[in-house]
C-alpha cells in the first residue's frame, strides 16, 4: 500500500475524534448537539482532505503517519476550544484554514528545498527582526505582562512564531556549511573545544539575543525554544556534547543574572517556586495554582470532557489548555496526548536520519526539536516543573499564529521526507 | 430520561478516549510497517550504486568498477575526450571513491579537478571527458 494510501486511511480517526469529542462537549454545556457539533469534524475533515490531495498532487513520497497525527492534534485542539471559549471557535476555525493554505503553500514553495539553505544570513536578519519585533514602539503590544504581541492593520500576532522557523532555517544552513570547522576546532580548553573565534561569534550572538528576548519581552518561552534550539542543533551537527553543556552554563549564569537584576524575571522565578504560598496564591500565582488544582483533580479517567471545571484558570485556552484537557479526560487522556506528541518528535527525528543532504538533516532535526522542545517547554509549565511561559500548546491550544507556523513547520518536515524518499528509490 | 442522558453523554465520552488509543495503535502499526519497510531497504547488500548520466542511462557498478574508452572497462564510454582507462571506482570502509588513472584530459567531482583519490558522495556529479555521471542509489530491480 503506498504512503498516501496508508495516510488517508489514518485520516478517519482524527474526524472521529472530533465528532466524538465535539459531541461530549456540546451534550455537557448544552444538553444537545449545537452547530460546532457539525462544524468541527467537518472541518478536520475537510482540512484532512484538502491537505492530503496537496500531497498527493504534488507528488509526494513522504511520511504517512505525520499529517494524521497533527490532525488528532488539530481535533482535540477544536474541542477544547469549543469546550473552553466557544465565542473563540469560529476564528479558530478560519486560523485552520490558514494554516491549511500555509501548508500547501510550503509544499511548493522554494521549488527546491535546498535553495532555503542559499542565503543563511538573509533567514538570521529575519528571524531575528520577527523576534524583536515586539519590542519597537507603535506596533508592539505588551499583554498580561509580556511582550511578544505585534499588532499590523486589524490583526495581531506572535512574531517568536514565525521566528522559530527562520532562525531553524539559519541554524541549519550555518551549521551544515561550518560544521567540520566547528568540529575539529584546532585547539582546547580543557574539555572544551575551543573554534576559531569567527565561527564562535554566532554562538555568543544567540546567547546575547536569547538573553534580551528574556529581559526585554518577559518572555521565557521564546528564550528557552530560540537558544534550546539552537543548541540541540548545535550537537546534532558537531556531536560535541561539550558545547551543549557550555551553552546552558552560559545560559543558567544570564538567567541567574537576570533574576538578580530584573524583579519582573525573578517574579516569574518565585511563582513557579512556591506558587501556594500566602501571598502569592490568589495574585501572581492564581493562574499557575487553578490549573495545578485542574491536574490533580483529573485523577485516571478526568471529569468527563465537558464535566470538569476548568474555566476557573484565566485565559485557560491559550495558556492552559493541557491542565484543562487533564482535568476532563483525566491521566488516560494526556497520556494518549502526550504519546501523539512523541510519535511526532520520534518520526520528525526519524525524518531527519534519513535526510540526503546535511542541510536537510540537519533542518528536520532543528524542526522535529522545536516542536518536542515547545510541547515539553508548556508541559512542563502547567505542571510547575519549569516556569510557566506564554508559547503555546502546538497543534492543540488556541491561538491562529502558533498553528499556522506549526502547519508550515509540518509541511517543511514532510518535503524533507519526501526528499529522501526520492533519493533513495532514484 | 435524566439517567438515560448521562448514560449516553458518558458513553461519547468514553469512546472519544477509545478513538484515541485506537488511534495511536493504528498509527503505531504504520510506523512499524515504515521501520520494516526501511530496515529491508537498508539490507540491501552495500557497495552497489548506479551511475547515471544526462541521458538517464545507468550503469550499474561494481565494488571496483574502472572507467574508460576501452571495451575491457567496466564502464565503457563512448566519448573520445576519455583516457582508454580513464577513472576507478571503488567502495571502500562503506564510502565510495574515485581515483583518477593518469588520464589526458583529468577527473573532476563536482566540477573539482581529482588529484590522487577522492571522496565520492550520493548525488555527486562525475566529469569524466565530455561525460557527466551522477552516482545514486541502485535502480529497483
Amino acid at each position: 500500500m503506498s504512503r498516501r494510501a496508508v495516510e488517508l486511511r489514518l485520516l478517519g480517526w482524527p474526524v472521529a475524534l472530533a465528532a466524538t469529542g465535539g459531541l461530549a462537549v456540546a451534550l455537557a454545556d448544552a444538553g444537545a448537539p449545537d452547530l460546532s457539533t457539525v462544524a468541527i469534524p467537518l472541518a478536520v475533515a475537510g482540512t484532512g482532505l484538502a491537505l492530503h490531495l496537496a500531497l498527493r498532487l504534488s507528488g509526494s513520497r513522504a511520511d504517512a503517519v505525520l499529517l494524521p497525527l497533527a490532525l488528532a492534534l488539530v481535533a482535540i485542539g477544536l474541542v477544547l476550544v469549543r469546550r473552553l471559549a466557544p465565542g473563540l471557535l469560529p476564528l479558530q476555525l478560519a486560523w485552520l484554514a490558514v494554516g491549511a493554505a500555509a501548508f500547501a503553500a510550503a509544499l511548493v514553495v522554494p521549488r527546491d528545498l535546498g535553495a532555503l539553505a542559499r542565503y543563511p544570513y538573509t533567514w538570521a536578519l529575519a528571524g531575528l527582526a520577527l523576534l524583536l519585533s515586539p519590542l519597537l514602539p507603535v506596533i508592539g503590544r505588551e499583554v498580561y505582562g509580556t511582550r511578544i504581541w505585534v499588532r499590523l492593520g486589524i490583526g495581531s500576532f506572535q512574531p517568536s512564531e514565525a521566528a522559530k522557523l527562520a532562525l531553524v532555517i539559519f541554524f541549519a544552513a550555518y551549521l551544515a556549511e561550518h560544521r567540520e570547522l566547528i568540529a575539529r576546532a584546532p585547539r582546547r580548553i580543557g574539555p572544551l573545544p575551543v573554534p576559531p573565534l569567527a565561527y564562535l561569534a554566532p554562538i555568543l550572538v544567540m546567547w546575547a539575543v536569547a538573553m534580551l528576548v528574556l529581559v526585554a519581552e518577559r518572555d521565557l518561552g521564546a528564550t528557552l525554544l530560540v537558544f534550546g534550539g539552537f543548541l540541540a542543533l548545535l550537537w546534532l551537527a558537531t556531536g560535541e556534547l561539550a558545547y551543549v553543556a557550555a551553552g546552558l552554563a552560559l545560559l543558567a549564569a544570564g538567567g541567574a543574572a537576570a533574576v538578580a537584576l530584573f524583579p519582573h524575571v525573578a517574579a516569574r522565578v518565585e511563582i513557579w517556586q512556591r506558587p501556594f504560598a500566602d501571598d502569592l496564591r490568589f495574585g501572581a500565582s492564581y493562574q499557575l495554582v487553578q490549573g495545578l488544582f485542574a491536574l490533580a483533580g483529573g485523577g485516571l479517567f478526568g471529569a468527563g470532557l465537558g464535566g470538569g471545571m476548568p474555566e476557573r484558570i484565566p485565559v485557560v485556552w491559550s495558556d492552559f489548555v493541557f491542565d484543562a484537557f487533564a482535568e476532563e479526560a483525566g491521566f488516560a487522556g494526556v497520556l494518549a496526548l502526550l504519546a501523539v506528541f512523541l510519535l511526532l518528535a520520534h518520526r520528525g527525528l526519524a525524518i531527519a536520519l534519513r535526510a540526503p543532504t546535511a542541510f536537510l538533516q540537519l533542518l528536520a532535526g532543528g524542526l522535529a526539536a522545536s516542536l518536542a522542545l515547545q510541547t515539553l517547554v508548556i508541559v512542563g509549565g502547567n505542571a510547575a516543573l519549569v516556569p510557566l511561559t506564554g508559547i503555546t500548546l502546538p497543534f492543540v491550544a488556541y491561538g491562529g499564529s502558533s498553528l499556522v507556523a506549526n502547519f508550515v513547520l509540518l509541511a517543511l518536515l514532510l518535503r524533507v521526507s519526501d526528499e529522501s524518499a526520492r533519493a533513495r528509490v532514484r | 430520561m435524566e439517567g438515560a442522558f448521562t448514560v449516553a453523554l458518558w458513553a461519547v465520552r468514553l469512546a472519544f478516549l477509545a478513538l484515541l488509543y485506537g488511534f495511536l495503535a493504528r498509527a503505531f502499526v504504520a510506523l512499524q510497517g515504515a521501520l520494516a519497510a526501511e530496515r529491508a531497504q537498508a539490507a540491501r547488500p552495500a557497495g552497489i550504486a548506479d551511475l547515471v548520466a544526462r541521458s538517464a542511462e545507468r550503469y550499474p557498478l561494481r565494488a571496483v568498477s574502472s572507467l574508460g574508452r576501452d571495451p575491457g572497462c567496466d564502464v565503457v564510454l563512448r566519448d573520445d575526450a576519455a583516457s582508454s582507462r580513464h577513472a576507478l571506482l571503488t567502495f571502500d570502509t562503506g564510502e565510495w571513491w574515485v581515483e583518477d588513472l593518469e588520464s589526458r584530459n583529468g577527473t573532476l567531482v563536482n566540477g573539482a579537478v581529482v588529484r590522487g583519490r577522492a571522496r565520492l558522495a550520493y548525488g555527486d556529479v562525475l566529469t569524466i571527458g565530455r561525460t557527466e555521471l551522477r552516482l545514486e542509489h541502485p535502480a529497483k530491480p
